[in-house]
Parts: C-alpha cells; sequence; structure tokens
C-alpha cells in the first residue's frame, strides 16, 4: 500500500491488518475463552463500589433528600433543625456548591441540587451527610421546602401536537429555554406526495412505547475520597469515567487533573450507568470534600428507579405506501418521544431514532420528523438500542400490515425491499461489500431455522382458548456513535518483563465482555493466548482515555485502536526474534510459550526469551494504540448523507403463544439471526444475544414505569415494575452472519445493543398473527391483549 | 424509611445485643443492634462481601444465603435471628483455590456477565442440589425463580446446574481453579 499522508496511519494499520487475517484461521478470535475477571466473580470476591466500604473505617453517608413535588418552585429551604439532628455532620444545597451546579451529560440543563425549581420526582433538593446511613434519613425528614407547586404534565402530547408537531401552550417545565422542544430531526427524501398519491396501497398507524427501566443489579454507587494534595478520588459505577471526571470537576470547581474516577466492577449498565454516575459521583465528592472524609453515596432500589434514566417513550404515527408488487415507495413518520425532566442522552437518542426511521429497507421517498420533547416524568436517555427499538416497533408493525393489505407473505415483502450491497440507504448512503451487508442472509437463516412458512400458514389456522403466532422483524443498527461526536478510542498495550500481558483502556466493563474483545484481539495479532491477559480498571489517572463506553463501541473503536497498538508491538518483537533465530522477521510464527521460523520450526526460542531480550536491548515493550472513526455525514435539514461508519444487521422471528381466556402471552422460541462482522468474543456475542432478547422480552410483555396524573412513579421497585424471570424464557437459537466490516478490527460490527432492537417487534408481528388483530402499543400485557380482543369483536 | 417519629437519637437507647453464630464453619460472636439487618452485619461487620444488596426488600435474591438448612433472604431478616444459626455463604462453599461444581459448571457454559446476582444464583443452587441431587428443569426453574439476573443468563444456569449435578453425581465436587483458566 503505497504511503497517502492525508490518510492516517491507524486507518492504513486496521485495513492491512483486516486484509492479512481474512483468510486465516484465528487461533483465538471467534473462540470461547474465560474472562480474566472469572474466577474473582465466580468466587463472590470481585469488589463492586459498595464493597470498597471495607477499606474505610471513617466512611461518612450521603442522602439525597428529594422533592415532593414532579413540579414547583422552589419558595424557601429550612435545614436548621436537620443540621442540629445527632449524627448530621453536614447539609448541602444548591448555594454550597463550590463549581457550576450541573450535571448535564450533553447540555447545562440539570442540576446536581435543584435551586429555582423542581422538574420531576427524583429531583434532589439537599444532601445530608452523616456518621450513618439511618441518621442522614432521619434528618432528611427534618428539612423543610416551601413549593409553589406547578401544573405538571405527564403527557409529552401535551407538549407538542403529534400530527403538526408544534409547540402547544403550557406551563414550560424548562422555561429559561423558552421551549420544551429539545431537538426535532428531520429526513428529507424524493417526493413523499406524489409516492402516495401514486401509491396502490397505504397504511396508517399510531404506534406507542413505555418508558423502560434498566434495572442493572447493582443499584448506583460512588465512594469518594478526599487526598492530601486537594484532590478527590472517586470509586464510581460507570461506564464513563472520563465524563464522570468531567462531571465531578465541573460541580466541585477543580482542574480535571485534581479528579481520579476509578471504576472497580460494575453490577450492569445497559446506558443506565451513562449519565446518572455524574450525579452519584459528584454527590459523594462534595460530600467528602466538606468532610475531609471518604464518603459513600448509595441508591436504594426505589432511589434508582426514580432517580436514573430510562428508555425514551415514544409515540410515533406511521404512513407506508407500495406497489401492489409490494415494492416500497414511500414512508412518512412523525415521532414523538419523551424526554421526561432533563436532556441527558436526549440530543442524540432521537437522532439514532431518526437515522433509523425507515427500517433496513430501500425508501424511494421519505419525510421524517422526529421531536423530542421535556415533561415532568423521569427524565430518560440511553438504553441499549438507543432510539432505534422505538421505531422498529412502529416500522415492523407497519411492514406486517402492510403484506397483510397486500395479501402478501412478510417475509417475502420484506426481501422485496430490504437493503442489499449496491443499495442506497434512505439518507442516500450507497452500501458496498466495505460495509459488510448481511441482512439477506440473517433473514434466510431465521426462516430457515424458524420454519417460517409452515409455521405461519399452520398458525392462521389455530382455533381455540391458546393461539399460536410467529413474527418476523428486521433492522439495521449504525455502528458506533456516527455524528454524535468525537468518536476515538485508545488503549495502552504493555508486555510485562515475565511475558504477560497489560491492556489499559479507559473502556469500561459492565458485565456484557466489552473489554475482552479487546484482549482477544491482541492475542491473535501478538500470538500469546488470552490467559497471558489482565485488563486494567479504568483509572482516569492510569488508562487513556477511550471515549464512553457506549454505542455497543468498545470492540469496533476500542478494538481497532488495539489493532493499531498490537500491529506495532508484533513488528518489533518479530525483528527480535528474527535476530535470535536468524530467519526473516515476516518467517516469524509466535505461539508463545513459543517462537519459531515458519520456514523452519525447528528454529525456535521461547516468547519468554524475546521478551527478555528485547527488554536487555531497549525494545519497548508498550504501545499506544489511537483509532479515531471516519467522519460520518449529516445534512440537518435533509437528513442526507451517511450516518453512520457501517451497519450492524439481523433478522429475529419470534414464537409465541398467546392464552385469549387469560391474556397471556407466551414466547416459546426465539430465532436471531444477527449480521455482526467477524465475531470476536464468541461467549460475548452469544450473551448479549440471550440477555438482549430477554430484556427485550421483558419491554415487549410486561416492563413499563407507571408516571400517575402527579408525576410521581407507581411501581418504583422491582416487585411492581416486573423483569423476567428464568421462568419466562424461551428457547432462544442464535444464528451468525459474518458480513465483515472491512475497516473494522479483523472485520469485526458492533453487537451490544442491537441484540435488544428487533425481538420486541417480532413478538408483537407474532401476537397479532396469533390473534389476527393490531398490536400498537407495548408492553403486550394480559390486560391489552383484552382490550385488543375486547376491540375486534366489535 | 417511615417519618421520625420516635425522639432524636433513639437508637442510642438500644443497647448492643451479642450474637453468636456459625458462619462458615467458623463460630462467630457479634455486638449487633436489634434493628440491624443480618445483610448488613455479614458484610460490614464479618466482611461477608459476596452477599449482595440488589434491593433490599427480598425481591432480587442476590443477598440469599443458606441458614440452617433453609435459604434465605439476608435483607428481611434481622441479625438477632442468627443466634444460634449456621449459615452458610458463597464464600464457604469451595476451600480455598477451588471451585466448587456449581461454580465450575457456570464457567463451563460460560454464564458470567457482570456477576452481581451470582452469589445469590449459587447458593440458591446449592440449596436446590443439597435437596435434589437431581433436577428437571421445571425444579431448577422454581428454585432460581427468586434470582434477578438482568444480564440474562437464564438459559445458561439451568445448563449449569445440569452440568453441576452431573458433576456431583460423579463424585466430583470440588475442581481446582486451575483447571478452568487456560
Amino acid at each position: 500500500m503505497r504511503a497517502v499522508s492525508s490518510i492516517p496511519e491507524y486507518y492504513k494499520i486496521v485495513e492491512e491488518v483486516f486484509e492479512k487475517y481474512k483468510d486465516e484461521e484465528f487461533l483465538f478470535v471467534g473462540r470461547y475463552s474465560q474472562r480474566w475477571d472469572s474466577i474473582e466473580k465466580i468466587k463472590g470476591r470481585a469488589l463492586f463500589t459498595a464493597d470498597f466500604t471495607k477499606l474505610y473505617s471513617n466512611l461518612v453517608y450521603v442522602h439525597s433528600v428529594r422533592t415532593k413535588h414532579a413540579h414547583a418552585l422552589i419558595k424557601s429551604i429550612d435545614v436548621s433543625e436537620a443540621s442540629k439532628y445527632p449524627g448530621v455532620l453536614r447539609i448541602i444545597t444548591a448555594k454550597d456548591i463550590p463549581g457550576i451546579n450541573d450535571v448535564g451529560y450533553v447540555i447545562p440543563d440539570q442540576p446536581l441540587i435543584a435551586d429555582r425549581k423542581v422538574r420531576y420526582v427524583g429531583d434532589i433538593v439537599a444532601l445530608v451527610v452523616a456518621e450513618d446511613p439511618l441518621v442522614a434519613r432521619e434528618a432528611g425528614e427534618l428539612i423543610s421546602v416551601e413549593y409553589e407547586p406547578l401544573t405538571v404534565i405527564t403527557n409529552p402530547l401535551d407538549v407538542v401536537d403529534l400530527m403538526t408537531l408544534k409547540e402547544k401552550p403550557h406551563v414550560l417545565v424548562h422555561d429559561e429555554r423558552g421551549s420544551d422542544i429539545l431537538v426535532h430531526f428531520k429526513i428529507r427524501r424524493g417526493d413523499v406526495e406524489k409516492a402516495m398519491r401514486e401509491a396502490d396501497v397505504r397504511v396508517e398507524g399510531v404506534y406507542k412505547t413505555p418508558f423502560q427501566e434498566h434495572a442493572y443489579m447493582e443499584p448506583e454507587a460512588s465512594i469518594a475520597i478526599p487526598e492530601p494534595d486537594g484532590s478527590v478520588t472517586v470509586i464510581a459505577s460507570t461506564q464513563c469515567p472520563f465524563d464522570v471526571r468531567r462531571a465531578v470537576a465541573k460541580v466541585l470547581g477543580l482542574t480535571l487533573n485534581k479528579v481520579r474516577i476509578v471504576v472497580p466492577a460494575v453490577g450492569g449498565g445497559f446506558g443506565g450507568k451513562e449519565d446518572v454516575a455524574n450525579e452519584v459521583a459528584a454527590k459523594a465528592a462534595l460530600a467528602a470534600v466538606f468532610t475531609g472524609r471518604p464518603a459513600l453515596a448509595l441508591h436504594t432500589r426505589e432511589e434508582s428507579i426514580i432517580g436514573h434514566s430510562k428508555r425514551h417513550p415514544a409515540i410515533a404515527w406511521y404512513r407506508h405506501a407500495a406497489k401492489r408488487d409490494g415494492t416500497l415507495l414511500a414512508v412518512e413518520a412523525n415521532v414523538v418521544m419523551d424526554g421526561g425532566a432533563y436532556a441527558s442522552l436526549g440530543p442524540f437518542v432521537p437522532w439514532r431514532a431518526t437515522v433509523h426511521a425507515t427500517g433496513p429497507y430501500k425508501v424511494q421517498s421519505a419525510r421524517v420528523d422526529v421531536v423530542r420533547v421535556y415533561t415532568n416524568n423521569v427524565y430518560a436517555g440511553a438504553f441499549r438500542g438507543f432510539g432505534n427499538p422505538q421505531v422498529i416497533f412502529a416500522v415492523e408493525r407497519q411492514m406486517d400490515r402492510l403484506a397483510e393489505e397486500l395479501g402478501m407473505d412478510p417475509v417475502k415483502l420484506r426481501l422485496k425491499n430490504i437493503l442489499r450491497v449496491g443499495d442506497e440507504t434512505v439518507h442516500g448512503q450507497k452500501l458496498t461489500e466495505e460495509h459488510g451487508v448481511g441482512l439477506e442472509e440473517a433473514v434466510m437463516k431465521a426462516v430457515e431455522a424458524s420454519n417460517w412458512f409452515e409455521l405461519r400458514r399452520k398458525y392462521s389456522e389455530i382455533t381455540g382458548p391458546v393461539r399460536k403466532g410467529i413474527g418476523i422483524a428486521l433492522f439495521y443498527h449504525g455502528n458506533s456513535i456516527g455524528v454524535e461526536g468525537a468518536d476515538y478510542s485508545s488503549v495502552t498495550l504493555i508486555i510485562n518483563r515475565d511475558g504477560s500481558v497489560t491492556i489499559r483502556t479507559g473502556l469500561t466493563e459492565f458485565g456484557q465482555g466489552s473489554t475482552w474483545g479487546l484482549a482477544l484481539i491482541a492475542a491473535e495479532i501478538l500470538g500469546v493466548p488470552p490467559s497471558y491477559f489482565k485488563i486494567e480498571n479504568p483509572d482516569t489517572s492510569a488508562t487513556p482515555d477511550a471515549g464512553p463506553t457506549v454505542a455497543s463501541r468498545a470492540t469496533v473503536m476500542g478494538g481497532a485502536a488495539t489493532v493499531v497498538a498490537a500491529y506495532k508491538l508484533r513488528k518489533r518483537l518479530n525483528e527480535v526474534a528474527s535476530q535470535i533465530l536468524g530467519c526473516d522477521p515476516d518467517d516469524i510464527v509466535i505461539r508463545a510459550p513459543e517462537v519459531y521460523c515458519s520456514s523452519d520450526p525447528n528454529r525456535k526460542t521461547r516468547w519468554a526469551d524475546v521478551i527478555e531480550q528485547s527488554f536487555w536491548l531497549g525494545v519497548p515493550l508498550q504501545e499506544f494504540g489511537y483509532y479515531r472513526a471516519p467522519r460520518a455525514l449529516w445534512d440537518e435539514e435533509t437528513g442526507q448523507g451517511a450516518p453512520y461508519i457501517t451497519y450492524t444487521f439481523g433478522a429475529v422471528v419470534a414464537d409465541v403463544e398467546v392464552d385469549v381466556e387469560t391474556g397471556l402471552v407466551r414466547v416459546n422460541k426465539l430465532y436471531t439471526a444477527y449480521d455482526i462482522g467477524k465475531v470476536i468474543n464468541r461467549m460475548g456475542a452469544e450473551l448479549n444475544a440471550e440477555g438482549g432478547a430477554i430484556q427485550a422480552l421483558g419491554y415487549a410483555l410486561m416492563e413499563e414505569l407507571i408516571h400517575d396524573k402527579e408525576g410521581r412513579v407507581s411501581n418504583p421497585n422491582l416487585s411492581t415494575y416486573y423483569i423476567p424471570t428464568i421462568k419466562d424464557v424461551p428457547e432462544i437459537i442464535p444464528l451468525w452472519v459474518e458480513a465483515r466490516y472491512r475497516k473494522g478490527p479483523l472485520g469485526a460490527k458492533g453487537f451490544g445493543e442491537p441484540s435488544f432492537n428487533a425481538v420486541a417487534a417480532a413478538i408483537a408481528n407474532a401476537v397479532a398473527h396469533a390473534i389476527k388483530t393490531n398490536v400498537a402499543e407495548l408492553p403486550i400485557t394480559p390486560e391489552r391483549v383484552y382490550m385488543m380482543l375486547k376491540s375486534r369483536q366489535t | 424509611m417511615s417519618r421520625v417519629s420516635t425522639p432524636r437519637g433513639y437508637r442510642d437507647t438500644y443497647r448492643d445485643i451479642e450474637v453468636s453464630f456459625k458462619v462458615n464453619g467458623r463460630e462467630v460472636r457479634v455486638k449487633v443492634k436489634p434493628y440491624e439487618r443480618l445483610l448488613d452485619v455479614l458484610r460490614n461487620k464479618l466482611g461477608l462481601l459476596s452477599v449482595k444488596e440488589g434491593c433490599g426488600r427480598g425481591e432480587c435474591g442476590a443477598c440469599v444465603v443458606i441458614m440452617n438448612g433453609k435459604l434465605i433472604p439476608t435483607c428481611l431478616t434481622l441479625a438477632v435471628r442468627a443466634e444460634g444459626s449456621e449459615i452458610l455463604t458463597l464464600e464457604g462453599i469451595a476451600p480455598e483455590g477451588k471451585l466448587h461444581a456449581i461454580q465450575k459448571a457456570l464457567l463451563d457454559t460460560y454464564a458470567m456477565q457482570c456477576g452481581f446476582c451470582f452469589p445469590g444464583v449459587i447458593m440458591a443452587s446449592k440449596y436446590l442440589l443439597d435437596k435434589n441431587p437431581d433436577p428437571t428443569e421445571e425444579e431448577i426453574k422454581d428454585a432460581l425463580d427468586g434470582n434477578l439476573c438482568r444480564c440474562g443468563s437464564y438459559l445458561r444456569f439451568i445448563k449449569a446446574v445440569k452440568l453441576a449435578s452431573k458433576y456431583i453425581k460423579e463424585g466430583k465436587v470440588f475442581f481446582d481453579e486451575s483447571e478452568v483458566m487456560r
């Protein structure tokens, strides 16, 4: 390859490595392996944030006093009685904050401690720091706040009109902004009106999806330790240590190098531990600074449910138009997303929804408008799928209804319209071989494995109390963060003197194996088994900033940075080995613990010896790898461009039964066929496929955070907010398509979020098939099934 | 937590109670307040950090241990109830450097995700296999229905309990840790 100065070296390395390995049999990549943290976790020894309390005997506890109103002006706060309560060390209100009182993730709209007004029931009005957690709580009850209640907005359609998307007159949640519409994204392509007129068939509908709670098993926690030099260390349960550092520094008024965030074992995140971690870490840090003692901020389950972001609910109006033969002509959509009280990831989630709003299909003409509004509900932010599942539900229901209208099989209709190599997306992005486009293969795999055509016909004929249905849903999912922000990643790879390997990265492992792929990639390129590796916990003072661990980007982006570092190290090691063995550097094979010449395997040495020799020769045994995604393109007015570097594709088939007497839906089987490019971490891929499907099954059938008219959460614990248990889980058949992304690490694409995307839509389509009615709202609870059956009869 | 209706600092009026029990084969004697939860005493006073708090309401199963042969949520159990009892936590199910068959089986089936629910899942599985060495799939589901796992490793749990049952029947109760990490 000839050097072109404008193309960064790291692109060339990633592509060179892709070419080198594309026909090779992998030693570690794509195979099963035990993660480095397996033993500590299986023995129960892994330390999660709250477990660090054992290290600090003089810990203080932070309790958050939250508002009793979802929307009110704060007239006054009296903390005098609480301050006198025995055991209380300090009460902190907004005026005490030394830096800037804001923990907003993307835009500064979210005070850490409410000062002027409260906007939802999770808003904090004061922090109590005490010797004992119970004392802190009791003292919190003695804080009296005088409120002037305002009208509570819980329905996003009180903020905008679904059809005109115009803002309605209402009491503003964010009066300081002058509008409660946070963002409005658009796609404009072709002549939609003409296409609608000329179409043979049109299908129109409104679809609703609920607030979904992450319900990670480990509630939010942070421990802050004041350091002798005036800096603060915070142990935090987060996905994004560098973002937490920024938030804590801002609140404390410190420079970034005076705040250190350390991330221990994290008990699940799913997007939820992006922004709330800022708040929790800042609370602990404030307490530590004010008392000079280590401070613990730990949420109860109820606080967790009330006080952290949720999946955005969406209300989506869609109209599809097609020719008699099933060719899609146009899609029109208005989507209103309820963002609750604060922006959180709200400037980005609706963008991803917009990009994917027409599904993985060739669409000639489209008009899409997506708005995200403020209400007094719990705020909405990131959750596995990030805006995509909401529009997938609407689009895939529409596709099934279109198929019905046309008298076509839903699979055949989809195959007529899906994106293949050479097609343009609705944004005008041409998909090439290089992107890796395996949607058709995924559809075929899911259809064959599920015996689709036979069951679709057979189930249609079932009568009696237990009906059966089979449904399909497809999706595509833009990789990494697109135009949302600076899309970079970095790792430091260190070969220690004994030959063991250390990986340092700011990417965070929070359960789904996000960083293990990095070890497997480095293992493959260096030629040493994964068991040689340790991945350090993220520590902003030691691990390089790799961007946030979100958007299924760890393997793709972190993996690419790892390729760069491992490639450079391997090159140097080959030269050292070549000196030892006397064969060409390109002839060196590393199969740790052995190193030999490919042309003459008897000429061999040990991995440990190559490392020792490198040490004495002064050959650096550490390397920094950096990778930045190619810039994405997006025209704000038309939604045209190339929004993502590539796409993950998938098809999910659900096989369900519905008891028409009780309304209970049971999912029997899920066939999940995903094109994730080259599978790097097989264990991680399978676990994501299963885990994402189970979360999405909850989304489809039982999960819905409910607010009453006053904005209070009606189901703030796990006995009223239901998540799937072991008894709800169907048989899950994972199927893989590996259409490799040429610019990804060894051809990989992202997969954390896509595992969630289409499952609920497939279940909904299966239920619709079983009971022969439209399913327009999630979750499909027995009550809703009853209502659907009733409306069908009348 | 309800509104404070007792006088300030009322907890100081409660005397410490000395409680003796056996945990993981070791005799312990701890001073506890009458309102203290067994969960907090195990974690904070005895350093048994495998016992996790996921909800504090007996809804998630992360804090379950085996007490006198019964599986109990320690978040809903007062520490004083432990008097004279025998408690087994995850720390006590296998000797140092060894894995219990259930732990080995969970790794063999690649069930590991965040690991926060694992202590509870392992204790519930142990409780099941102690009573019923050869459980059916339905019995496994019944036994683990109280253990929430949001990462969604449920299907692996079923496979792992079956595998552990097989190991134990073959007389293989403990495994070297090094057998797993290769």
